[in-house]
């Protein structure tokens, strides 16, 4: 009996602490990996936003579809703009920081607006959140 | 074989094929492609030969010794190390029905735009009603031929014309190019998880002794499963493909369950992103279902509780009502708003773990001649059967460290 309830034990302590090291990041100093992290990860949010903008545009996605996906990319990019905005890394990364910060805001409400925009407005933010994604590469 | 089997077989392959993709595959596919392109093509090869022969030998034995995965398991690790084995197999089959049912809501949302909080509860509604209502061919039918919608992603990957080229290279393992190594190991376990769920052969066997199989139902079986399994896997090829041409340019790391049917609409339109959402609805829906009964087969087969969907509910009273606490867990698991892709790697990760705990019985059963007489594994059976013990033990040592190393595939 002692020698499953050993692995048991194991197995749950093993669950408890990938999911709490899987869970751990957010706001805090920044290194610059993690800001590299940051960085693709909303370069990825703007390349997919753009994809939907210009699917949205030529019809070929439907209206609930593009409002509802729109609305998920934008909570994720607002959550690293929050998160970035409350940020601190080395003084030599400041600036990449910043950088990162104002990119994140602005993806954010172009995701917002894609949402609820027209077919023009919507190529619009579709080129904008592609140039956002070559500055963020 | 009379026409009546033939078409009998063949409904079964389609609703083999349609169920064989769930929310697992979806994530890790499509990620797996967005990250390396074409060249973990391979892994799904490995995977679905692997759940061929998981789910063959355990056919065979259910067909054989009319005895399902978990009677097997308590009778021949006993019932301490079985019991382990029972709660590792419920946490992840309670982790895999809520990122299903999670999943479920998303795609209502994105085809009714419905908040995504009410609609779970409504998921989890429907999902119980269908389970309840409907028989247990029904089931597989219903969900298995509407989830065939996901053909349209196999469609939308010949329409991107990939580079054959190098998708046939991504079926010879070998050095990877881009992301580390270790992401790239961390997506080979994800993958092989993904593709060797064990709730899929729990929930396959236990039918199998439901639906009565005999010695004559041994070439049924092969076939299922071979076939079934088979041309399942060219829906994991076509989202690997589909990704890697698509999302992989564009730096797209694909972590929402909107993102694979953004690919289906950008190659053939709404038709092809409606097709994609009620094939994934449905796909996923259906595995919402077959983990919940999994969960129930388990138990009642372990604590030798009266079992089955084609008995009345009142009659097999706790294996219907632990099928029901199932869904009513995994409600509120989802209803804590952790995001069900997120949920999905997680359980895929762990299933890998629990994996071995459940191979080692079958496999040592099916090669055990005084539960099936002249019907044990043969030689190319065991090989395999072996082989794979093998790269189960090695995925399931180095599935956890692969998660927390690679912070779940981010790097």
């Amino acid at each position: 009996m002692s020698a499953p309830s050993h692995t048991s034990g194991a197995l749950v302590a093993l669950v408890a602490l990938a999911l709490l090291a899987a869970s751990c990041g957010g706001a805090g100093t920044l290194s610059a990996k993690s800001l590299s992290q940051e960085s693709k990860s909303l370069q990825s949010l703007a390349s997919e936003g753009a994809l939907l903008g210009w699917n949205a545009h030529a019809g070929r996605t439907t209206r609930i579809f593009t409002r509802v996906h729109s609305e998920e990319l934008y909570k994720a990019a607002s959550k690293a703009a929050t998160s970035l905005r409350a940020a601190k890394t080395e003084p030599k990364l400041e600036p990449k920081l910043r950088n990162l910060t104002y990119l994140a805001g602005k993806v954010s409400a172009d995701l917002k607006r894609l949402g609820h925009a027209s077919k023009t407005e919507q190529a619009l933010l579709a080129h904008e959140l592609e140039l956002a994604a070559r500055t963020l590469e | 074989m009379s026409v009546k089997n033939v078409l009998a077989v063949a409904l079964g392959i389609l609703s083999a094929i349609g169920g064989f993709v769930d929310i697992g595959d979806l994530v890790f596919n499509t990620q797996a492609g967005a990250t390396f392109g074409y060249q973990l093509l391979w892994v799904v090869v490995v995977g679905v030969v692997g759940i061929i022969v998981y789910s063959e030998m355990c056919g065979r034995v259910a067909a054989v010794a009319k005895r399902p995965v978990f009677d097997l398991v308590r009778e021949r690790v006993g019932f301490g190390a079985g019991l382990g084995t029972l709660i590792a197999s419920q946490i992840v089959n309670l982790m895999t029905c809520a990122a299903e049912v999670g999943g479920v809501a998303i795609c209502l949302q994105l085809l009714a735009g419905l908040p995504y909080r009410a609609l779970i509860p409504l998921a989890v509604v429907a999902l119980v009603l269908s389970a309840w209502v409907l028989p247990f061919e029904w089931i597989e039918r219903v969900f298995g031929y509407l989830g065939l919608g996901l053909l349209v992603f196999a469609v939308a990957a010949i329409k991107l014309h990939p580079d054959w080229g190098r998708v046939a290279h991504g079926f010879v393992p070998g050095h990877h190019v881009g992301g580390s190594l270790l992401v790239y190991l961390y997506f080979v376990v994800g993958l092989l998880g993904a593709a060797m769920t064990p709730y899929e052969v729990y929930f396959y066997s236990s039918g199998a002794v439901e639906d009565g199989w005999g010695l004559k139902e041994l070439g049924l079986n092969k076939v299922t499963s071979m076939i079934g399994y088979g041309l399942g896997g060219f829906l994991s090829f076509s989202l690997m493909i589909v990704a890697g041409v698509l999302f992989l340019p564009q730096k797209i790391d694909p972590q929402f369950l909107g993102t694979p049917p953004l690919a289906a609409a950008d190659t053939l339109g709404q038709v092809g992103l409606l097709l994609a959402l009620v094939g994934i609805l449905f796909a996923v829906g259906g595995a919402a279902i077959e983990t919940s009964f999994s969960g129930a087969y388990n138990t009642a087969q372990f604590f030798g509780w009266r079992w089955g969907k084609k008995e009345r509910p009142a009659a097999a009273s706790r294996f219907t009502l632990t099928w029901v606490v199932i869904f009513a867990l995994a409600l509120l698991v989802v209803m804590t708003g952790y995001d069900p892709v997120k949920l999905t790697e997680y359980s895929v990760i762990f299933s890998v773990v629990a994996l071995p705990l459940t191979y080692l019985p079958i496999l040592l059963v099916a090669n055990d001649r005084t539960y099936m007489g002249s019907n044990v594994n043969g030689r190319l059976a065991n090989v395999l059967g072996v082989l794979y013990f093998i790269v189960i033990i090695a995925i399931a040592v180095a599935a956890i460290p692969l998660l927390i190393v690679t912070n779940g595939g981010q790097g």
